[in-house]
Order: structure tokens, then C-alpha cells, then sequence
């Protein structure tokens, strides 16, 4: 394969193969993470992988870095097949991956990280050694960063550096970059893909893991497209259109399911008017969001994770400071209410991360049934407990969601995870009198647990209630969602009917392409 | 590709959960392994162990009258502030924080105690109500500073609390052998008696009614964990923090008012065993109770049951040494019988977390599983 013409012809692959990767599959339990996924990648060439979340093309990464063994499948590295039993032994041979989530060890420094566990790190050291060394290798790969400056001191873009430079230092010729953007300002972004292409331009193979289109496409000399753990395709840049990898990545367009569903309501029982707030970093994650779900509706926000989708469930549910604009519920205004008030006023939230925050492991099933209405008048006095109601309330709400468990008694860490999903989904549904919100609810569930949240989402709607869905799952989004908001970067940047929706132009304001997106957006 | 088989092996697994009973017993048995282990020591060194056995047991055991049982009472004066300074401990663990400065704020609490008993001069039970609340104000303003830096800046409790008692310390050492020293007695290192004494229990020489404060607060402990909408809360934060939060729980408060009354307790501590036992304040007013108890209440696991138990049992074991002492062995060989008895302990807790296992290593949950 030779590039013919273009800006980056003459760094762009020239041919030779150094990675090939031949039907490789992998599962996790019972979900296939890769289903036979070939991909070949050529000396000096930025080979991006673009897909939605759980695509695989973390995983498949992961295969190449020798962090997951395949079921099956094999991997040749320069013609010759290879089997990584550990990631040092995939650097070893030259294949080295910057993870998405630093592993820096903060309170040391620069060039301590960067020796650290090295196998050239000499045996005798000092510290100006060490940051000599460093700027040496940091000189050879063309990346700076003060060698003497500890990690916590350096911005994210300065870390990743570090962490590029580490996994260079160690000789690696094929680098994977997970999602190297998603912590990124538009500036350091930039400098990163400037780097990215003087690494391929001296020889090395850069794979670039994103799911923004115009990077891909600004950075990527080929591109590879999977979805649900396949391959679509893999093809050169030059001329892909993000209209077609937008339909690429999330699929043809499926046949509606036309269940019959009543129409929904027109009285709004959730107002989220002009919200603007700041994420955990200090940032602004969210710029003037407004949306309005009436009664029985429910309202499916899409977009790529990140975009402030999170937020948004956390201003509701009074979990996040609002800075400016008002959260109205049924009439009256929440906006700066505590999170019992609201759970109160009937607004239940099932939060992006569900085991991290819904539950206490330790705690029995019992004690978990109730951490949302401990405190009503009907399991509480002021002072104390009512033991004997919370205990029937708790065995309503496990033989309700159907949660196994030996007895409400049970530490809720005993239950498996199917079931620990199950009780805070159920438990929610409960407090969400007037108002659910569902944040990536079926994320990592399995076929039967999916479809019995799914089924809690539309019976909330046929009672009358508001339902916000949040998730990253198109398909789900399309399926369940009576109107569409797509968010990017904390602001809704397009909204669609049901029946009107259409998949590419969801894909491509997921992406930020707002000015190719159809003229429905708002 | 084929399949690798994993040899057959035998190893631990890590029980997802203890039942309370497996758990006494494993115990149990850990400390009877060691009281084991010491006797043959013992026994091997070429002391005579019967002879030793029974050195302890007369002076343990009730003469004619309970006013004979002068072991027993000592045993009690014993107990009490290793009890009330494991309740301490044991109410910042319900929230997964330790306290180890109950040795300190135990000393703050003397201190303010006393600063109240040889400055005024009231009627018994008036002073010895003001000198309580002294107490407690002295142990809770002892932990004020560490408890608001955790509360609020996540500051560890276990370096800042710890720090501060060698800090107690010297403060009461200097204000026993400095400002407040008894000119008057020939005692040199303390001050003045405090006016004020906590009664004796009923026909006994020396046990103090405070003994009976530590079974009291036990008991209110319990019922506070298990019935109250507070107790429920300082358990939820202990057990997940951000589910806490999510539930509209004020964490930073919660751990705050947990330290507070964490440090009262053993303030109140220092304060019944000055106006009980010692009745002046010295730099040895505490024989490393705050450490005694501390180790009660980790290994009971933040249980008020075990803890009375496990406390009792301790100052039993520190009494019977004085004995052993009193019969000529060194204070150095009962301190290793002690340390041995407690690692014991430590061992069977840490071995009831786990199970042997054979076969070819799955991981496996008891209990149903969900259906797929």
C-alpha cells in the first residue's frame, strides 16, 4: 500500500507491516468484547480506531499491550507470531500503550517516573543523573517537560507527555494512545497531534483511539471502525466524510419499534432552564442547558461521555452546586435544594456510577433498601428507627425488583452485581414519584437485566412520570426516547423528535459537528 | 489454541462474609493457641507452671466476702478506663476512623478534671458532675483540631491524633511537677488531691461505681447503632462515604460529631479514673490505657458486645500479670505473655476472613447468584 498524494504522504505508512493481528476474539464472562477482529498496522502511520463506547477498541488495544490474553486469535509483530503473557513483555518487543488514566506516581518526580521500573535505570543513582537522563531521552523523542518538576506540579498535557515519554524511553515503536484527547484542552490537543506526527515521521507507528471524528480525521492516515466488537472497516483518511464515519460507527439505521405508546403529556413535570455549573476540575461542564420532559415522557440525552451529561443528572438530583439558571420540578423551583428535599419532592437518580455511589457494600440489603427514605415518617421518629416498618419495606422492594439475596439481612456486597443493579434501579423507581433520572442505567449489564431496566424506564413513563435517560448507548437512546437532546462539550447542541431522529445527524453533533447537522438542531 | 489447565492447588480464598459466631470463635481459639504457646514457654524454661496457675487464680478468686476479692475489685479499676477508652476508639471505627489519641485526650481529661477538683471546693456530687463535663470538654477539645481537618480537608486522623498525645503528656507532666505540684506532700511528682471522690461500690474496698459507666455506655451504644436514624448515618458514611453523600447525608459533620464524642469519651475516661482511682494528677496517671484500649476495640471490630468482653478479658490478663509478677517472673516475661496472647488474637481474626480452598482456583461467591 502506497499513499499517493495529500499533506501527509510522505510520513504516512510506507508499506511496511509491523503489526498484525488475525481474528482475534475475546470475551468477558459471557459478553464478547471482540468477535474475530483483524487489524494490521504499517510502519509510520497514525492508524486511528474509532467507535462508540464498548466498541472494543479498548480491548483490543489491550490485546496488542499484552495486558488481556485473547481466547483466540494471534498477533505477528514484524512477520513473526508472538504471544504476550504481560505487558512488560509486549514493550519488550516494542509495543507500548499510554492508558486514558495516568499511572504517574504523583508526589515524585519527572524523571523518577520515568525510571521507575525501567530496565536501564542504572543501579547507582542520583538525582541530577536521573534528570539528566531524562532530558536526554526527553530530546530524543522531541518532548519537553522540567525532569525536576514533580507530577502533581504538571497540567494533564504535561503529564501525558510524561507518560508518552516513558512508555518511548522504553523503546517502543508502536504506540497506543487511548483516548488521548478526552482530558485535553483544544490547545494541547493540537501540540499532541504535532507530536503525533513527528513520531511517525521518524518511524514509528502512533494508534489513536478516539471517537471524535474531526481528530480522526485531522490526525489519522487510516482509519479503523468497530462496532459492538467488530470490525467494520479499516480505510486510508483521505476521503472518509464525518457523515459517513458517523454512520460507520453507529450503524445503518434500524427499523423503529413502533410500540404502542400512548402520546406523552404536555404538563412539564421537569424544568432544567438556562443551567449552567462546573464539573469536578473547576471547569464549566455545563453552559446553558435547557430542557423540559413533561409527564410520561421520556427524554433520551445522547452524546460521547464527558460532554456533561453527568453534571446534569447531578444538578437535578441537587448532588451539584447550580451557578446559574433554575431546576424546576412540578412547579416548584429546586434549583439550590439538598438532595433529601428533592428525593422528597419525588425526583429519583440512578448515578452514572452506581455501585461507587447508590450502595453501601457493607451494609444489608435492608439498610441499602432504605438510604433513600430512612428518614420519612413512616421508617422514622425523629430520633429513632421504625425497625420493624424498614425491614417490610425492604422485603417489598427486593421481591418487587426481584433481587436475590439470602435475606434482607444479607451484606449487599454478597449479592452479585446483576442483583446489586437491581435493588438501587428498583429502590430509585420508588423514590421517582414525579421525576427519574436514569444516567447510563444498562452500562454493563447483561441481555436480561437490561431489558428489565428498560422495562422500569417505560412503566415510570406509563405512570406519569418525567424520565430523563442519559446514556451513551444510541440504540437505547433511539428505542426509548420520546425526544432527543444531543450534548456536546456542556452544551445541547440539537433535539429531535421521535420518528424524526436520524442516526447520522445524532453522530455527527455527537462529534461537535453542528454546522452539517440538519436544520432540527436548536 | 488450547486450553490451559490450571493445576490442582490448595489455597486461601477471602470469605465475602463472617457470621458473628465463626468470628468469636476463630478468636478464641487464636487466643487459647497462645495462651498455649506461652505456657509451654513457660514450662520449657523450667518454671512450674501448676504453681504459677495457682498464684493467679488466689488472687483472683472472691475470699469469704466480696471485700476479700481485692483482685477482682483491682481487675475492675483496671477495666474501666480500658473499656471507656475502647468505646472511644471503637465509635470512630462505626465510621472507619481511628482515633489513636484516646491516650491523649484520656490525659486532657485528668487534666481538665483536676483543674476543676483542687481549684473548687463544692459538695461531692456537684464537683464531681462539673469535673465530668471537664472532662469531656478537655478529651473533645483534644481532638478539635484533627477532627476538623479531617472532617473538612481530609487530613488523616490516625498521624495528627497519635502526634498529639505525646503532647498530652508533656502538658500534664509539666503542670503535675510545675504550676500545680502539691508543695504540702511529700508526693513530689503530682498535685493536690482533687476534692472530690467517686464512691465505692457497696461492701467492696476499692472498685468505684465509674466501673459500671463503661457497661452503661456499651449498652447505649448499641441500641444507638442499631435503632437510631444517627447511628444509621454514622454507619452508612462509614460504610461508602459517597453513598452517604448521595443519600443527603452532611459527611463532613457526621465525622466531626463522631470525633468530638469519640474524644469526650476518653476525656471522661481520664476524669473517672483520676476522681476513682489515682485522685491526683501525675504524668503516670494512665499505664497506657488509651494503647490497651485502642487494641480492645480493633480487635472486637467496632462490636459493643465483643468489646465489653474483649476489654474484660484484657484487664484480666493485665491483672493476673501482677500476680505472676508478685510470684517472681520478670515484668518483662509477663509483657511477652500479654503481647503473645493479643497476636494470637490478631491471627485467629485475620484467619476468619479466610478459607482453605482446593481445586482449580475459580473464584466463587456464596449465597444464590442472580440468574444471568
Amino acid at each position: 500500500m502506497s499513499s499517493s498524494d495529500g499533506a501527509r504522504s510522505e510520513s504516512a505508512g510506507n508499506g511496511e507491516t509491523v503489526v498484525e493481528a488475525l481474528g482475534i476474539t475475546k470475551s468477558f464472562d459471557d459478553v464478547v468484547a471482540l468477535d474475530h477482529v483483524d487489524l494490521d498496522l504499517t510502519r509510520g502511520e497514525v492508524h486511528a480506531l474509532l467507535g462508540e463506547n464498548g466498541a472494543g477498541k479498548t480491548t483490543i488495544s489491550n490485546v496488542l499491550a499484552g495486558i488481556y490474553r485473547p481466547d483466540s486469535g494471534i498477533i505477528r509483530l514484524d512477520g513473526e507470531e508472538r504471544h504476550f503473557r504481560s505487558p512488560a513483555a509486549a514493550v519488550e518487543a516494542g509495543i507500548g500503550m499510554v492508558h486514558q488514566h495516568f499511572r504517574l506516581i504523583q508526589p515524585m518526580t519527572v524523571a523518577e517516573n520515568i525510571h521507575l521500573g525501567w530496565r536501564d535505570t542504572p543501579r547507582l543513582i542520583t538525582r541530577r543523573m536521573l534528570e539528566e537522563r531524562t532530558a536526554g531521552v526527553m530530546d530524543e523523542v522531541g518532548l519537553r517537560v522540567n525532569a525536576a518538576a514533580e507530577i502533581w506540579q504538571l497540567s494533564v498535557g504535561e503529564q501525558q507527555r510524561v507518560e508518552i515519554t516513558r512508555t518511548l524511553a522504553r523503546g517502543a515503536r508502536i504506540l497506543i494512545l487511548d483516548e488521548p484527547t478526552a482530558v485535553l484542552t483544544a490547545q494541547e490537543a493540537r501540540e499532541l497531534f504535532g507530536v503525533m506526527r513527528s513520531l511517525v515521521a521518524g518511524g514509528r507507528t502512533v494508534v489513536f483511539i478516539s471517537h471524535k471524528l474531526n481528530e480522526v480525521l485531522e490526525v489519522s492516515d487510516r482509519i479503523t471502525v468497530l462496532r459492538g466488537g467488530r470490525k467494520v472497516v479499516t480505510r486510508p483518511t483521505l476521503g472518509a466524510t464525518p457523515r459517513e464515519l458517523a454512520r460507520l460507527m453507529t450503524g445503518e439505521e434500524r427499523e423503529v419499534v413502533r410500540d404502542a405508546r400512548s402520546a406523552p403529556g404536555d404538563r412539564p413535570l421537569l424544568q432544567i432552564e438556562g443551567v449552567t455549573a462546573r464539573g469536578a476540575r473547576g471547569f464549566m461542564a455545563l453552559r446553558f442547558v435547557s430542557i423540559t420532559v413533561n409527564a410520561g415522557e421520556i427524554v433520551g440525552v445522547a452524546g460521547v461521555s464527558g460532554n456533561g451529561q453527568t453534571e446534569l443528572a447531578e444538578v437535578v438530583a441537587g448532588l451539584r452546586r447550580v451557578e446559574l439558571g433554575r431546576v424546576v420540578v412540578d412547579g416548584a423551583d429546586l434549583t439550590r435544594s439538598s438532595s433529601r428535599r428533592i428525593a422528597d419532592a419525588g425526583v429519583g437518580h440512578i448515578p452514572e456510577d452506581r455501585l461507587g455511589v447508590g450502595l453501601v457494600r457493607t451494609a444489608q440489603v435492608r439498610d441499602n433498601a432504605v438510604l433513600r427514605n430512612y428518614w420519612s415518617p413512616e421508617n422514622s421518629g425523629r430520633i429513632t428507627l421504625r425497625r420493624g416498618r424498614i425491614a417490610e419495606f425492604a422485603r417489598k422492594l427486593v421481591d418487587a425488583a426481584r433481587v436475590q439475596t439470602p435475606s434482607i439481612h444479607s451484606p449487599a456486597g454478597y449479592l452479585s452485581g446483576g442483583n446489586q443493579q437491581r435493588l438501587i434501579a428498583g429502590r430509585e423507581a420508588l423514590v421517582a414519584k414525579r421525576v427519574f433520572i436514569a444516567n447510563q442505567p444498562t452500562r454493563g449489564l447483561d441481555v436480561r437485566s437490561t431489558e428489565d431496566v428498560r422495562g422500569s424506564l417505560l412503566e415510570k413513563r406509563a405512570a406519569g412520570c418525567a424520565v430523563l435517560l442519559i446514556s451513551d448507548d444510541l440504540d437505547e437512546i433511539l428505542q426509548l426516547s420520546d425526544r432527543i437532546v444531543v450534548m456536546y462539550e456542556g452544551r445541547v447542541l440539537g433535539e429531535f423528535q421521535r420518528g424524526e431522529a436520524d442516526r447520522e445527524q445524532i453522530g455527527l453533533l455527537m462529534g461537535g459537528h453542528a454546522g452539517e447537522a440538519a436544520s432540527e438542531g436548536r | 489454541m488450547s486450553t490451559i489447565e490450571t493445576p490442582r492447588r490448595i489455597h486461601l480464598e477471602r470469605r465475602l462474609h463472617i457470621g458473628p459466631r465463626r468470628s468469636a470463635l476463630v478468636r478464641v481459639a487464636g487466643l487459647l493457641v497462645a495462651l498455649g504457646v506461652a505456657l509451654l514457654a513457660l514450662a520449657v524454661t523450667g518454671r512450674d507452671v501448676p504453681a504459677l496457675g495457682v498464684e493467679v487464680w488466689d488472687f483472683l478468686s472472691i475470699g469469704d466476702s466480696i471485700g476479700d476479692s481485692f483482685g477482682l475489685q483491682s481487675t475492675g479499676n483496671l477495666a474501666t478506663p480500658i473499656l471507656m477508652d475502647a468505646i472511644a476508639v471503637a465509635i470512630g471505627l462505626r465510621m472507619r476512623l481511628w482515633n489513636i489519641g484516646v491516650e491523649g485526650q484520656f490525659y486532657m481529661g485528668a487534666l481538665a478534671a483536676t483543674g476543676i477538683g483542687i481549684h473548687l471546693d463544692l459538695a461531692d456530687p456537684l464537683l464531681l458532675v462539673l469535673m465530668a463535663l471537664a472532662g469531656a470538654a478537655g478529651g473533645a477539645l483534644w481532638i478539635l483540631v484533627p477532627a476538623i481537618a479531617r472532617a473538612y480537608w481530609n487530613v488523616n486522623e490516625i498521624i495528627s491524633t497519635l502526634l498529639l498525645n505525646f503532647v498530652a503528656i508533656a502538658v500534664v507532666n509539666w503542670l503535675s511537677i510545675g504550676p500545680w505540684r502539691d508543695a504540702a506532700a511529700e508526693v513530689v511528682q503530682a498535685t493536690p488531691q482533687v476534692n472530690a471522690r467517686l464512691p465505692l461500690v457497696p461492701g467492696s474496698l476499692i472498685l468505684h461505681i465509674g466501673f459500671f459507666l463503661p457497661l452503661i455506655l456499651a449498652a447505649v451504644c448499641f441500641v444507638v447503632f442499631r435503632s437510631t436514624r444517627w447511628g444509621f448515618e454514622v454507619d452508612m458514611v462509614g460504610g461508602n462515604p459517597r453513598a452517604a453523600a448521595f443519600a443527603g447525608i452532611n459527611v463532613p459533620r457526621r465525622i466531626l460529631t463522631v470525633m468530638l464524642i469519640s474524644g469526650a469519651i476518653a476525656g471522661i475516661s481520664g476524669m473517672v479514673h483520676l476522681t476513682g482511682v489515682t485522685f491526683r494528677l501525675q504524668g503516670t496517671i494512665s499505664n497506657s490505657y488509651g494503647f490497651s484500649g485502642f487494641i480492645v476495640a480493633a480487635l472486637a471490630g467496632a462490636s459493643f458486645v465483643a468489646l465489653v468482653a474483649g476489654g474484660l478479658f484484657i484487664a484480666l490478663l493485665l491483672s493476673s500479670g501482677i500476680a505472676l509478677q508478685g510470684a517472681g517472673l520478670s515484668v518483662y516475661i509477663v509483657l511477652a505473655i500479654y503481647g503473645v496472647v493479643l497476636i494470637g488474637i490478631a491471627v485467629g481474626e485475620m484467619a476468619s476472613r479466610y478459607r482453605l480452598v482446593t481445586g482449580r482456583g475459580e473464584t466463587r461467591s456464596p449465597g444464590k447468584r442472580a440468574p444471568p
